[in-house]
């Protein structure tokens, strides 16, 4: 391939600020709620106060009699029912409950289910017109903890799930001989874990505006990272062709997974406008992104690790107990993701998993960065600082000597390439000083180690069909501005940014010449949107080989005009540049007049289709789950100090060192890092989707706590380049993986602090004192 | 999330602002800074039909000579001189409360005055209804201590037990005319009617006793993060030493019970004794031991009450130059 390495240009590589950054930060840039049309008019959504129950009946006449109501809208409306979710293979979403309908269509779900919708003149009357539904419950009895929904039951919470209990899905793996291995390892360390629900808390709370306009098309704007699968699931809702619809993503204040599935609320907006012909805005606030929310599963997690005498790994063995919620969303990955995703950064040949996701009457989970691998990831490496414990090794030694090679197969069939695991650990262990630090640190402070692995993208499609991942369009008319058309979402994440960068430096040109349209599905050819870590491997290597296009292009039209051969042309630093000698050129603009003379608009196409097979082809159940085109790797260390008294916790320092392949910018990888290393911090050390009876806890920002800056460390960033042999310029992710290894990195840490384990997240201080006292520790 | 609709008055003098509440029958809720009424409102907790601000009634805002203005704003109490000379403590509490912006508007008075909060009360509409709604918002039982006389919910305001220990009084301007209430009298055990200011008084001011600037006090705060987050236990201790042995001692604990409370009765009976790590120890074992925190608020009661004694150990061990 040939863009596996910059140009020489000088845009790949360096730190460039991301180009929408100055919009959002002055307050020019617009997000969906910033949007107003004439006629607009406000959605807003009846919540269900219980977690569980038939929807009998709902009086709608009162509502419907209020002044400044345009349209009431139920389970009744034709489309509400229609199924949708954002898996193909579990669509078991619908818009609203129909009153009176048997199973799963005519019930409420969870605390906050969408029950009825109303639009009207404004947010005050359209409040009032809620309060007038008369909505007639029967309480159904609810699934609360996870283990309740392994039993069997008359009324399961959704129409499709095993053998009449409350399980969606289950996934059974293995590879070797986990149990003889067991019996002989001279090392077996088995935990649980308990990893309680956690939110993206994302900035911009979920917005759409949905218009039915007078041409009979829907028009969507909404503040999504998956606007494809959007599109997909209006079409099969609102029962149009995909053509027929537009879905438009304005700037969107960030996503982390919680933006990654068609929501019910887009649905609903649809409707009302469908209903009364009149733009319809939908903004939630933020408990109703509690409510909507598909964050991280809570999950319970066995896990038995074993090594030999010597420190070499020869068996794991994973037990996941994952709790859903009420819909499937990206479930099925999930159950994967839990354990397929384990095993690296090590090579193990001995590996079993079981896992099972299981409907319960709550929030619906989903995805969310570091989607599945976040909880197995803790319990593997705070479960593999024990056995360097056991075997009295360090534990970067042992991680050391079992790391994979680059350039191999998993005995699950994962094809790793570049691998830059070892100089992660080697880098991140000298930044530290960890050799100096390690178990010598005074009680109180301590230092804390852990690896991580993540996918750069899903080899396979959510939709088995044969379309390209991403394609990107670029026009270049007499202007001299460069048009790039790609669906691929920015949610903040920097990927307008990178497209631009890809396509400067495969031209030669300044980034100012550069526009990004990535909006509007009328105009910006697909891309899948930006989940799993895919966007800047396949959409960056899709506008690199449509740049590669133009740029033959605009060599052909200087080798025309200046009469030298096409082959020894370069663009570099705004010129079409003859090599051999470089006084004979043709400037950007002169190149660009002489290829448009008689033709026109270039215009040009790139796409990114599949990596080259990979994976044990039906080999066995669920072998595409995992499959990416290249991998991410860390090595983490952080430095903490926890009183002995009160058991606070302060994270003083993190080395993170993130091997992405290439840094295409070097300013957004660490951007990445940084926003990894406080998500992180927030899951380990607080944060906390508790439910009080059935009802999240705390839905709101005061009670279910992020980290503030007043508890952000120092971070070390340390850029491991790798150089993917596929990737554009070499690059892999950023986005997701440098999340995976803080959160052990802090349990170990705090271990070597004080001795104390505590193997439930949050680690808060109430839970640490607890466990330090049962464990008699003594403050010297 | 909007607020509901009212109707705000602003009147310019306390007599004017006492004609307004008259003619509002009792349905109205005075407003300083708002950052407690306002968010209260949006979770349509006990609005009332008339906002009655207290922002243009100018003898509120006098800050010095031993006197705190019910309007003055945190932000002018954590830099305030005369603060920072006379009592740090206040300044320092001032400092741990809410965030930077919401310094800015909040006030000395709304922070005394603060609601008391529970996970089952501050909470929105929909959320009471799916548990039933307690006994301080639209329903008849507390949903804590379930039995149907009192509110469990907590007192969290950081101020009042520094005014507490420092002997500070209280202020009150009503109809009827005006009277002082010691900060160590002003509350009530029950977390709906909470202290004895009646709904028409307006607390006027603060003041601080001749002799209070001879005592050092300090103040700590037990929480998750180190902004925003409200106290789950704060302590304040105020002690004058004579070389070694106490000569006064006092100690308040809040964010533990409905209402911050003095530990006079702990107290009193140390004077004279002197101040080692024995009696360190016993006194904040003994406060310790006096605490009942429930399960309504984050961090388990176990723990909030463990860190009694740690956190007053260590305020007596700051304050006696250990
Ligand atoms: C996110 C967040 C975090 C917070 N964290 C903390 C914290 O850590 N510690 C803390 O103590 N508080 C905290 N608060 C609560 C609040 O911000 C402060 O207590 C603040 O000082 C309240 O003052 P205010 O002027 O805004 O009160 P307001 O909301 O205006 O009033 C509060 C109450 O006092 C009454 N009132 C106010 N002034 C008078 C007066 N002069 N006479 C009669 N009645 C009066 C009002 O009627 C009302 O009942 C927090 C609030 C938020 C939103």
């Amino acid at each position: 391939m040939s863009s596996n390495s910059a140009n020489g240009n000088g845009i790949v590589g360096t730190r460039v600020p991301l180009i929408d950054a100055l919009k959002k930060t002055t307050g020019e840039g617009f997000y969906t709620d910033d949007i107003k049309l004439p006629g607009m008019i406000v959605g807003k959504i009846l919540r269900s106060p219980h977690p569980h129950a038939r929807v009998k009946r709902i009086d709608v006449s009162k509502a419907e009699a209020l002044t400044g109501v345009h349209a009431v809208l139920t389970g009744d409306e034709p489309g509400a029912q229609n199924r949708f979710g954002v898996l193909p293979i579990s669509r078991d979403e619908i818009a609203l409950p129909k009153p009176g309908a048997a199973g799963r269509a005519g019930r409420v779900l969870y605390v906050g289910d969408c029950v009825a919708a109303v639009a009207a003149d404004n947010e005050e009357i359209a409040l009032q017109a809620l309060a007038l539904l008369d909505v007639e419950y029967e309480i159904v009895p609810a699934i609360i903890r996870v283990e309740k929904g392994l039993e069997k039951t008359t009324e399961p919470i959704q129409d499709r799930t095993k053998d009449g209990t409350n399980v969606h899905k289950t996934v059974e793996q293995q590879f070797g001989d986990v149990a003889g291995v067991l019996d002989n390892s001279a090392h077996v360390r088995t935990n649980e874990f308990e990893f309680i629900g956690v939110n993206h808390a994302f900035t911009e709370p979920m917005a759409t505006i949905a218009h039915y306009d007078a041409d009979d098309r829907l028009v969507l704007w909404s503040a999504q990272q998956v606007p494809h699968y959007l599109h997909r699931a209006l079409a099969d809702v609102m029962e149009m062709p995909m053509h027929r619809i537009r879905v438009i993503r304005p700037m969107v204040g960030g996503g982390f997974g919680g933006k990654s599935d068609p929501f019910p609320h887009e649905m609903i907006a649809s409707l009302l406008s469908r209903k009364c012909r009149r733009p319809v805005k939908i903004l939630f606030d933020r408990e109703e992104v509690f409510y909507n929310n598909h964050g991280r599963h809570p999950t319970k997690t066995r896990i038995i690790v074993a090594a030999d005498k010597d420190g070499m790994l020869t068996a794991l063995d994973v037990d996941a107990t994952i709790d859903g919620g009420a819909w499937g969303s990206f479930g099925v990955v999930t159950t994967y993701y839990n354990g397929v995703l384990a095993m690296g950064p090590y090579r193990i040949d001995n590996f079993n998993y079981a896992g099972r996701r299981v409907y319960t009457n709550k929030a619906p989970c989903g995805a969310m960065r570091g989607h599945g691998a976040v909880n197995t990831r803790f319990s593997f490496e705070v479960t593999l600082d024990q056995l360097a414990d056991d075997l009295k090794m360090d534990p970067c030694d042992l991680r050391l000597k079992n790391l994979l090679p680059a350039n191999t197969e998993t005995i699950n069939g994962f094809r790793i390439t570049s691998n830059g695991t070892r100089e992660c650990i080697e880098r991140a262990r000298e930044r530290s000083g960890w050799d100096q630090k390690y178990g010598q640190l005074p009680f109180g402070q301590g230092i804390g180690l852990s690896c991580g692995f993540y996918i750069s993208g899903s080899a396979h499609r959510i939709h088995f069909n044969e379309l390209p991942h991403s394609t990107v369009h670029i026009k270049i008319d007499m202007d001299g501005g460069v048009t790039v058309h790609c669906m691929a979402a920015e949610i903040g994440q920097g990927s307008d940014t990178m497209l631009a960068q890809c396509v400067a430096e495969s031209l030669g040109i300044k980034m100012e010449r550069i526009r990004i349209f990535s909006a509007d599905s009328d105009t910006d050819p697909v891309d899948l949107g930006s989940y799993s870590s895919r966007v800047t491997f396949m959409a960056g290597n899709a506008a690199v080989r449509a740049a590669e296009k133009i740029r033959e292009k605009l060599i052909q039209a200087a080798a025309r005009k200046t009469g030298y051969p096409a082959g020894g042309f370069v663009l570099t630093n705004e010129k079409v540049v003859y090599k051999p000698n470089p006084d004979i050129f043709l400037t950007f603009d002169e190149a660009l007049t002489a290829a448009l003379a008689k033709s026109g608009a270039l215009i040009a196409k790139g796409a990114y289709l599949d990596p080259p097979p990979i994976g044990k082809r039906n080999e066995f159940k669920g072998w595409r789950a995992g499959l990416s085109p290249t991998y991410s790797f860390q090595a983490y260390m952080a430095q903490v100090h926890v009183d002995p008294e009160t058991f606070e916790v302060r994270v003083q320092k993190v080395w993170a060192a993130h091997d992405c392949g290439k840094a295409l910018n070097p300013l957004a990888v660490e951007g990445q890092i940084e926003g990894c290393v406080h998500m992180g911090l927030g899951q380990v050390l607080m944060e906390d989707m508790s439910y009080l009876h059935g009802t999240i806890q705390g839905p709101n920002f005061l009670d279910y706590r992020t980290l503030t800056p007043m508890q952000m460390p120092d971070v070390d960033v340390i850029i491991v380049e790798s150089g993917d042999p596929e990737g554009p310029f070499g690059a892999k992710e950023a986005g997701e993986g440098p999340l995976l290894p803080i959160l052990p990195a802090v349990a170990n840490a705090i271990y070597d602090a004080v001795g104390v384990r505590v193997f439930s997240l949050p680690i808060t201080p109430d839970k640490l004192w607890k466990a330090a006292q049962r464990q008699g520790v003594k403050i010297d | 999330m909007i607020l509901p609709s009212f109707k705000y008055h602003q009147p310019t003098t306390l007599n004017e602002a006492f004609a307004v509440a008259k003619t509002c029958n009792g349905d109205f809720d005075f407003i300083a800074g708002g950052t407690d009424v306002l968010p209260n409102y949006k979770n349509r907790l006990n609005n009332r039909s008339h906002v009655i601000s207290l922002s243009a009634i100018k003898e509120l805002f006098e800050l010095g000579d031993s006197k705190i203005g019910a309007m003055v704003t945190l932000v002018q109490l954590e830099k305030n001189e005369w603060l920072l000379q006379n009592h740090p403590a206040i300044a320092q509490a001032a400092h741990l409360i809410a965030t930077p912006p919401l310094r800015e508007s909040a006030t000395v008075g709304g922070n005394i005055l603060l609601d008391t909060r529970c996970w089952f009360f501050n909470q929105s509409h929909l959320w009471r209804e799916s548990k039933g709604f307690c006994l301080k918002a639209d329903g008849n039982d507390c949903l804590v201590v379930p039995q149907k006389d009192i509110c469990y919910a907590t007192y969290s305001g950081d101020l009042a037990p520094v005014f507490m220990v420092l002997g500070a009084s209280f202020h009150l301007a009503g109809p009827a005319g005006r009277r002082e209430v010691a900060a160590a009298d002003f509350f009530r055990h029950d977390g709906i009617t909470r202290y004895v200011k009646q709904p028409e008084e307006i607390l006027t001011h603060i003041s601080l006793p001749e002799n209070a600037g001879e005592l050092r006090a300090s103040y700590r705060k037990l929480r998750l993060r180190d902004s925003m987050d409200y106290p789950v236990m704060g302590a304040a201790v105020a002690l004058r030493l004579n070389g070694k042995i106490v000569d006064e001692l006092r100690i308040a604990i809040t964010g533990i019970d409905t209402t911050p409370f003095l530990y006079d009765d702990i107290t009193k009976g140390v004077s004279g004794r002197e101040l080692n790590s024995a009696l360190t120890a016993q006194i904040a074992n003994d406060v310790m031991e006096a605490v009942k925190p429930y399960r309504n608020v984050h961090f388990t009661p176990q723990y909030r009450k463990a860190m009694v004694g740690v956190y007053l150990k260590r305020l007596l061990q700051e304050l006696s130059g250990d």
